[in-house]
């Protein structure tokens, strides 16, 4: 009895010096009022249409999914010769053109990146990176602590704030109708995200760790900041790097096929001319896309393990 | 050490093949310097008129034909960002239920050990169709999910809601069942030695110690479905992606910054309050897959 009351008092003592956060619970609270709210909020979720009408919709939307030589002779083999009619017709060179600018967005922005973020970075825009006294304390290391670096990180975050979508919507209207503008929208979102993911593992080096003693040894015996980063911590944080730029890479193939919606040769072209006339055909690009990205995702998965 | 020590030749030859891949998609897409300026009188035209509009957003409506009685615009761009909210809200509350339960069956986390060999090959089988189905939804752009979606289903909040949930719910159950198997399993051996069973282990060893991560990572998603969420605009569904079209079609410039401020700082503002959560809950966050 004793045992257990004094359990149960080393319980409630436990529980009173458990860690309180007023803002994660302020945090919760709006969410579960905003979840609330989207569902019990004004205004119908289901739209004009009765669940009659939903249902007919839906059986004939999926019937229309079916290739059109199927659906007239009822034979799934001459789904094949569509399918290849489809693919070398423009589905293929729309695929390959899908890919080529997402690699190719993917690209600039971790050439974009890379040199900029020893610049963004707290570790090594405070006065004494890594703890290592840096010489004279002037204006210029005060300047670089507290406007560059937190500038560079706020660029990070400005530049992620837009969606891709959108970025290419206005710069088509701007620069025509031309690959840039889709390659521009998804670097400049994808310069945000790779800041963001390549500065945590940067600042992340752990104390003690291989990559903290190679920075300290290289600032120690006078090397400057971007040298340091350039020689002790790109290098050891390369493979970590990796992981992310495909997994961005991946985001980017699919992200690229929805650019195409807006004029270019790209799926999404040919997604958005289909629609509504021939679902078919639409139904076909939209899985040759998905396709690309399980492979992309198996190639992802394949990297990830050989660099662990 | 110099530069060229720091890099080994296994890096040095990942760079090169990046480096040749760039010139090779920009060959193939065409990617020329001069493509970077408006071609001609009229998009510089427009171009200028767009970013000198970014300095006097509108404060009322640019179409002359506007009814009088019109909501004022910036109560209009609130209730843009009101609607864009709900979705992303709605959407999430769908997905990350989802993504629980198919995170937990494509983790291997609260499988028996020993694990009985028909027992294993049912497990395996459950471990792989849920794996497959989270690629698959998640494969699939959340933009072409509502175009199916609505096509099917017809204009609706709903919808468009299940449209970015699907997508969603793949994403983050792939990242809920990694963040669970690799979570660290001491916990889970010491309660398995005092006799507790592999479900009770996951329960109250394996899941709790995840779940800091897995919030985490579940606000990152809802940043990217308040971006998604906007965009939906474009398919017709009401959020202020479709004002920001509408305006920008009738090249009606000032009007669109007018919408553009309050995104960017919706965006920013849940950028930084899940930051916060980030760093109140101390966890690294496991990267973030899209």
């Amino acid at each position: 009895m004793i045992a257990s009351d004094s359990r149960s008092a080393r319980i409630n003592e436990l529980k009173k010096q458990r860690r309180r956060s007023p803002y994660l619970w302020i945090s919760a609270a709006i969410v579960a009022a905003g979840v609330a709210w989207a569902w019990l909020g004004s205004g119908s979720l289901m739209g004009r249409l009765s669940a009659e009408r939903r249902w007919t919709n839906f059986l004939n939307f999926t019937e229309s999914l079916v290739p059109s030589p199927v659906r007239k002779s009822g034979d799934w083999g001459d789904a094949l010769p569509w399918a290849w009619d489809l693919l070398t017709d423009e589905g293929f060179i729309a695929l390959l053109t899908t890919v080529a600018i997402a690699t190719a967005a993917i690209l600039l922005s971790a050439m974009a990146v890379l040199p900029v973020l020893s610049l963004a970075s707290r570790q090594f825009s405070r006065k004494n990176p890594f703890g290592v006294w840096s010489g004279k304390e002037d204006s210029g290391t005060s300047f670089r602590e507290r406007i560059v670096g937190p500038g560079m990180r706020f660029g990070f975050v400005l530049s992620r704030a837009i969606p891709e979508y959108l970025i290419a919507f206005l710069l088509l209207s701007l620069l025509g109708l031309q690959v840039w503008p889709l390659v521009l929208a998804l670097a400049i979102h994808n310069y945000g995200i790779l800041g963001r993911l390549w500065g945590e593992v940067v600042e992340n080096t752990e104390n003690g760790s291989r990559e903290q003693d190679a920075a300290v040894n290289a600032l120690s015996t006078g090397r400057g900041r971007f040298a340091t980063y350039a020689t002790t911590i790109v290098p050891s944080s390369f493979n970590r790097f990796l992981i992310y730029f495909f997994y961005r890479w991946e985001t980017c193939v699919k992200d690229a096929t929805v650019l195409g919606m807006l004029g270019l040769l790209t799926l999404g072209k040919l997604i958005a001319l289909s629609k509504g006339f021939f679902w078919d055909r639409m139904f076909f690009y939209v899985l040759l896309g998905s396709s690309v990205i399980l492979a992309g995702d198996l190639l992802s998965t394949f990297v990830r393990k050989r660099l662990r | 050490m110099n530069v060229r020590a720091a890099w080994n030749g296994k890096h040095r030859r990942v760079i090169l093949a990046f480096a040749a891949t760039f010139l090779l998609c920009a060959w193939y897409v065409d990617l020329k310097p001069a493509g970077l300026l408006p071609p001609d009188a009229t998009h510089w035209e427009r171009t200028g008129r767009f970013f000198a509009a970014a300095l006097h957003p509108a404060f009322d409506y640019e179409d002359p034909n506007t009814p009088v009685d019109a909501i004022p615009i910036w109560v209009k761009a609130f209730h843009g960002l009101f609607l864009t909210l709900k979705f992303a809200f709605g959407a999430m509350s769908l997905a990350v239920p989802a993504a629980l339960v198919m995170g937990f069956l494509g983790s291997s986390a609260w499988w028996p050990t020993p694990c009985p060999r028909p027992l294993k090959a049912v497990l395996g089988a459950v471990y792989f169709v849920s794996r497959f189905v989270m690629s698959l939804v998640r494969s699939i752009h959340e933009l072409i999910w509502a175009l199916l979606i609505l096509s099917a289903m017809g204009v609706s909040p709903l919808a468009g809601m299940i449209a970015l949930a699907l997508p969603f719910s793949g994403t983050l159950g792939k990242v809920f069942s990694e963040l669970i198997d690799e979570e660290a399993r001491a916990a889970g051996l010491a309660l398995k030695a005092i006799g507790h069973r592999p479900l009770q282990t996951f329960l109250v060893g394996i899941f709790p110690a995840a779940l800091p991560n897995l919030i985490t990572y579940s606000f990152y998603r809802f940043e990217c479905a308040l971006r998604s969420s906007a965009v939906l605009g474009f398919v017709g569904i009401e959020t202020i992606g479709l004002y920001i079209q509408l305006s920008h079609e009738e090249a009606y410039y000032r009007e669109v910054w007018t919408y553009l401020y309050p995104l960017l700082g919706m965006i920013i503002l849940v950028d930084f309050w899940g930051a916060g959560i980030r760093r109140r809950l101390n966890q690294v966050e496991g990267g973030c897959t899209g």
